[in-house]
C-alpha cells in the first residue's frame, strides 16, 4: 500500500515537471499564433499578450496646459508640483493617477487613471496574404497603377511535399535493409562498413555541398527533384540507418532462428517479420526524416535553387519579408502554415509509437 | 543454407536496384528538371560565341528575334516586391526578342553566389549589391571581361565616368571590366515628415550649421530631432558606416576618401576620427535622439523612421537611402506627407558630394544570348518601369528625368547627376571582413558604449591585418 502511494507520488512530480516543460515550449508558440493574427502596426508597438485582458494607464479626458514657454531642460512645475522632463516622459503617479506628457511640444499633459484593457484588433490579413500572395502596386508611365498579384504558397507547398516524401521513404527503406543486414547478415567486412558509416554522423554536410554541386553540375542534376531526393538521402541515411540498426539489433534472436527453421529466406524474414515489427522505429525516424527535410532550407538553397517552379516553402517563407525584411509581421502566420504538414503527420503516425512495442510476438 | 542465403541476397540486390531504376526514372520523368538545369548545357553553348561575335550587337539581333527560345539565367539578392518590379521592367524586353529571363531571388545571395561560382553552376547573369563581393570572385578569373562584350564608346556616353571607374576591377590576368550598374540609391538623404515639418515653420537647412541649429531648436520645441536605428540582425551596425561615410565626403579630400576605402588611410587617423566625432555630436546627445542614445542600437533601420509619422512626430529627420520608403506606412503620401533633404555640407571645400549604392550585374558564361541581355541592361530602358514604380534610380544618362513619377524622386536623380562628388558606399567596396565585418561591429560597440572611440577604431583597423 505504502509502496504503491509513493509511486504515486512520484508520477505527480514527473507530471508536474511535464507540464512545465510543455508550458515553457508552447508559450512561445502561443505568442506566435496570437501575433500571426494581429495587424503589422499592433505587432510592433505592442506584445502579444496585450490581446488578454488587463489592466492599463488610460487617458482620463483631463488634460493640464501649461504655458508654451516652459524650459523643458529645467524642472517643470504641474499643479504645484514641479517634476524633471524624464518623470514626465515615463509618467509620474500622483494619488492615484498618472501625470503624462499627452504632447510633449504643445506642452499638454495628460491625466491618466488605472482601467481594465482588452485589444481585440484581430485580422486574418497575415494569413490572406501568405496564402494567396500579397498585393503589389506597380506604377504605369501615364501615372495610373497596375496592382498585381504575388503568388502564395500553394505551389511552394506542393514542391515541398514532392520533395519531402520520397526524401523521408527512400532513405527510411534503404537504411532498414542496411540495418538488417547489418544486424543480422555475416559477411567480410561488416564491422568495418558499420564504423564508417557510424563516422559519416559526425561529418558536417556543409563540407559536401561544393564537391557534390560540381557533380551535379556535369551529371545536369542541378536544380531537380532526382537531384535533391538523393542529396537529402545520402545526408540522412547515416542517422537513419544507425537508428534502424539499434530497433533490429534489439529484436530477438530466437525468432529469426525459428523463421529458418520453417525455411524462411532472408527477404521473408525482412518483409514478414521485421518489418511489421518496427513499424514504430520506422514511423518514429520517418517523423524525424521528414520533419528535416520539410524545415531544410541549406540542401534546397544550394541544389534546387529558388526558381518558383521547384521553391520550396522554407525558402518561399524567407523571400516573403522582402528584400530588406520590411514584411517580417507575415512570418507569424508563415510559420503556422508550414507547421501543419509536420503536425498532421505527427498526429498520424502518433498511434504506431502508443502501441506496444512487440506486443506478443515472441510466444512458443 | 548458405546457398540459400546467397540467392536470398541476390534477390535483395535485385529489388534494391529495381528500386533505384524506378526511382531515376520518376526523375527523368518529373517536368521541371529539364527547365530548371540549364547550367548542364552551358558549356555546348559556348562554342557557338566565335561565329557571331562580328557585325552588329547582339542587342539588334536579339530585338530581330534572332535568340527566339533561349534561356537566360539570372540570379540575384531582391525578392518579393523589388523581384515583381525587376520582372515587369524586362518583360517588354523578353517579349520583343523571346529570350527568357529567368531570374532567381534569393535572400541568401551572397553566401550562396560564392558556392555556385564555386560549384560550376554559375548562373548566366549575377546581380551583386556590393561590388566587393564581386572584387573577390573577379580575381578568380571567372567572371567575363566585359570591355570587349560591350561597345565602350557607348558606355562612355551612357554613363558618369565614375560609374565605369567602378567596374574596373582586377581580374585574374590585369584589369577587367567586371560588370555594369544597373540600378542605383543615394544614400545622402535625410528624411522629414514635410507637412508637419512645415506647419511648424521650420526650414530646410542649408548648411550643418544650420542644420544642428535646427536640431537644438527642435529639442528645446520638446522634440529629439532624430530617430536613428542601426539594428538589423547579423548586419547590425550597417547604418553606421553610412553615416561615417557621408561626414567623410563632407570633411576630407575624395581622395583620401578613397584611399580609406583602399584601406591606405586607417581608421585611426585624424580624417576618420573627426568624422566620427561629428557624428557622434548627434548620436550622443540623448535630448537629440529619440529614445536616447541607447535605443539607437537596438531600434531596427526599418522601425526607426516610424515615429516620424506619428501626429504629432515624435522625431523629425532620418538619415536613410532612398529605399527606406518602402517602410514608411502604405498612407503616407510622398511630396505631401514625406519629403527628404540633402545632408547639407560641412566644409565649403569639399562642394556637394553625393553617396551612393548601387547593384553591379556581371557575367559568368558568354554566349550571344547573355550579351544581349547585358547590352540591354546598360540603357536606361531597361529599368524603366521601375524606376517609374519609384524606389530605384538609373545610373544611365538616357534614363529620362520624366519617368519619375514622383518629385521626390525626380530631385533624387538630378542630385546624382549634378553632383560634383560621386562616390560609392565605402563599407561594400571594403573588403568583407571590415566593410561588412569589423566596421559595423565596431561602430555597434562604440554606440552601445562597450568600447571607446579610439578602441574602436582600433578594432575596425584590425580587420584589415587578417
Amino acid at each position: 500500500m505504502a509502496l504503491k502511494k509513493k509511486r504515486k507520488g512520484g508520477k505527480t512530480v514527473v507530471n508536474i515537471i511535464l507540464g512545465v516543460i510543455c508550458l515553457i515550449w508552447l508559450l512561445p508558440t502561443l505568442g506566435l499564433l496570437i501575433s500571426s493574427f494581429r495587424p503589422a502596426a499592433d505587432i510592433l508597438q505592442t506584445g502579444w499578450w496585450n490581446v488578454f485582458p488587463h489592466q492599463e494607464w488610460k487617458a482620463a479626458g483631463e488634460t493640464i496646459k501649461l504655458p508654451k514657454d516652459v524650459d523643458l531642460r529645467g524642472p517643470i512645475e504641474v499643479n504645484g508640483k514641479t517634476y524633471t522632463d524624464e518623470q514626465l516622459k515615463a509618467g509620474v503617479e500622483v494619488d492615484g493617477s498618472r501625470l503624462k506628457w499627452e504632447n510633449r511640444r504643445a506642452r499638454t499633459i495628460s491625466v491618466e487613471k488605472q482601467g481594465w484593457v482588452t485589444s481585440t484588433d484581430l485580422t486574418l490579413d497575415n494569413y490572406k496574404n501568405v496564402i494567396s500572395g500579397k498585393e503589389y502596386t506597380l506604377k504605369n508611365a501615364d501615372g495610373s497603377a497596375t496592382t498585381e498579384k504575388g503568388t502564395g504558397l500553394s505551389q511552394a507547398f506542393w514542391n515541398t511535399l514532392t520533395i519531402a516524401v520520397p526524401a523521408t521513404v527512400i532513405p527510411v527503406l534503404i537504411a532498414s535493409f542496411a540495418a538488417y543486414a547489418f544486424a543480422w547478415l555475416r559477411f567480410p567486412g561488416r564491422k568495418t562498413m558499420f564504423v564508417i558509416i557510424i563516422a559519416m554522423l559526425v561529418i558536417p554536410i556543409q563540407v559536401a555541398l561544393i564537391p557534390v554541386l560540381k557533380d551535379y553540375t556535369s551529371l545536369g542534376l542541378n536544380g531537380s527533384y532526382l537531384g535533391i531526393w538523393l542529396a537529402h538521402t545520402a545526408f540522412g541515411l547515416p542517422l537513419v540507418t544507425y537508428f534502424m540498426y539499434n530497433f533490429i539489433s534489439q529484436l530477438p534472436k530466437d525468432l529469426f532462428e525459428s523463421a529458418f527453421m520453417d525455411g524462411a529466406s532472408h527477404f521473408t524474414i525482412f518483409s514478414r517479420l521485421i518489418l511489421p515489427l518496427s513499424v514504430p522505429a520506422l514511423a518514429s525516424i520517418g517523423i524525424f526524416q521528414f520533419l528535416w527535410v520539410w524545415n531544410d532550407y541549406l540542401v534546397s538553397l544550394i541544389f534546387i535553387g529558388n526558381q518558383p517552379n521547384v521553391q520550396v516553402m522554407s525558402m518561399k517563407i524567407a523571400d516573403l519579408v522582402g528584400s530588406r525584411g520590411n514584411d517580417w509581421h507575415l512570418l507569424t502566420s508563415a510559420a503556422f502554415i508550414s507547421m501543419l504538414m509536420p503536425l498532421a503527420i505527427f498526429f498520424l503516425l502518433q498511434k504506431y509509437f502508443v502501441r506496444g512495442l512487440m506486443g506478443g510476438s515472441v510466444k512458443g | 543454407m548458405k546457398k540459400t542465403a546467397k540467392t536470398k541476397m541476390s534477390l535483395l540486390m535485385v529489388a534494391c536496384l529495381s528500386l533505384t531504376m524506378m526511382l531515376s526514372a520518376c526523375g527523368s520523368g518529373g517536368g521541371p528538371t529539364d527547365s530548371a538545369a540549364p547550367s548542364g548545357n552551358t558549356n555546348n553553348n559556348n562554342t557557338n560565341q566565335t561565329t557571331t561575335a562580328a557585325a552588329g550587337s547582339e542587342l539588334d539581333k536579339a530585338l530581330k528575334g534572332e535568340y527566339k527560345g533561349t534561356k537566360v539565367t539570372m540570379f540575384g539578392p531582391f525578392v518579393d516586391a523589388d523581384q515583381k518590379k525587376f520582372e515587369s521592367s524586362i518583360k517588354d524586353f523578353e517579349d520583343k526578342t523571346g529570350i527568357d529571363i529567368q531570374y532567381e531571388g534569393s535572400k541568401e545571395f551572397e553566401a550562396t553566389i560564392n558556392i555556385r561560382v564555386d560549384g560550376g553552376s554559375a548562373p548566366d547573369i549575377a546581380d551583386f549589391p556590393q561590388p566587393g563581393l564581386l572584387a573577390s570572385i573577379a580575381k578568380t578569373g571567372k567572371v567575363v571581361d566585359l570591355t570587349k562584350v560591350l561597345d565602350q564608346d557607348k558606355m562612355k556616353q551612357n554613363y558618369n565616368k565614375s560609374w565605369l571607374d567602378m567596374s574596373m576591377m582586377d581580374g585574374k590576368d590585369g584589369k577587367i571590366m567586371a560588370g555594369i550598374w544597373n540600378r542605383s540609391n543615394v544614400k545622402s538623404l535625410v528624411w522629414y515628415p514635410k507637412k508637419q515639418f512645415e506647419e511648424a515653420g521650420y526650414k530646410v537647412p542649408q548648411t550643418w550649421d544650420e542644420m544642428m541649429a535646427l536640431t537644438e531648436q527642435i529639442a528645446k520645441d520638446g522634440d529629439p530631432a532624430w530617430t536613428i536605428g542601426i539594428e538589423s540582425g547579423a548586419a547590425t551596425g550597417w547604418p553606421a558606416t553610412d553615416w561615417i561615410e557621408n561626414i567623410m565626403l563632407r570633411t576630407t579630400t575624395p581622395e583620401n576618401y578613397d584611399k580609406w576605402v583602399k584601406g591606405e588611410l586607417p581608421f585611426t587617423s585624424p580624417e576618420v576620427k573627426h568624422a566620427v566625432e561629428v557624428m557622434s555630436k548627434i548620436w550622443m546627445n540623448k535630448d537629440y535622439v529619440y529614445g536616447g542614445t541607447k535605443s539607437i542600437v537596438t531600434t531596427a533601420f526599418g522601425d526607426a523612421p516610424k515615429p516620424m509619422f506619428d501626429n504629432p512626430p515624435k522625431a523629425w529627420f532620418n538619415l536613410m537611402g532612398n529605399f527606406i520608403t518602402s517602410f514608411f506606412p502604405e498612407t503616407a503620401k510622398v511630396d505631401q506627407d514625406y519629403d527628404w533633404f540633402y545632408l547639407p555640407p560641412i566644409d565649403e571645400k569639399y562642394g556637394k558630394p553625393v553617396l551612393v549604392a548601387g547593384d553591379i550585374y556581371a557575367m559568368f558564361n558568354d554566349r550571344p544570348e547573355v550579351r544581349a541581355v547585358m547590352q540591354f541592361f546598360t540603357t536606361g530602358e531597361s529599368i524603366k518601369t521601375w524606376v517609374q514604380s519609384g524606389g530605384v534610380i538609373a545610373p544611365m544618362n538616357d534614363a529620362s528625368l520624366d519617368w519619375y513619377q514622383s518629385e521626390s524622386d525626380r530631385r533624387m536623380a538630378k542630385l546624382v547627376q549634378d553632383a560634383t562628388t560621386l562616390r560609392f558606399d565605402g563599407s561594400d567596396l571594403m573588403p568583407g571582413k571590415v566593410g561588412a565585418g569589423t566596421f559595423w561591429k565596431g561602430m555597434t560597440d562604440y554606440v552601445s558604449g562597450t568600447a571607446t572611440l579610439d578602441n574602436a577604431l582600433k578594432q575596425i583597423q584590425s580587420g584589415w591585418n587578417n
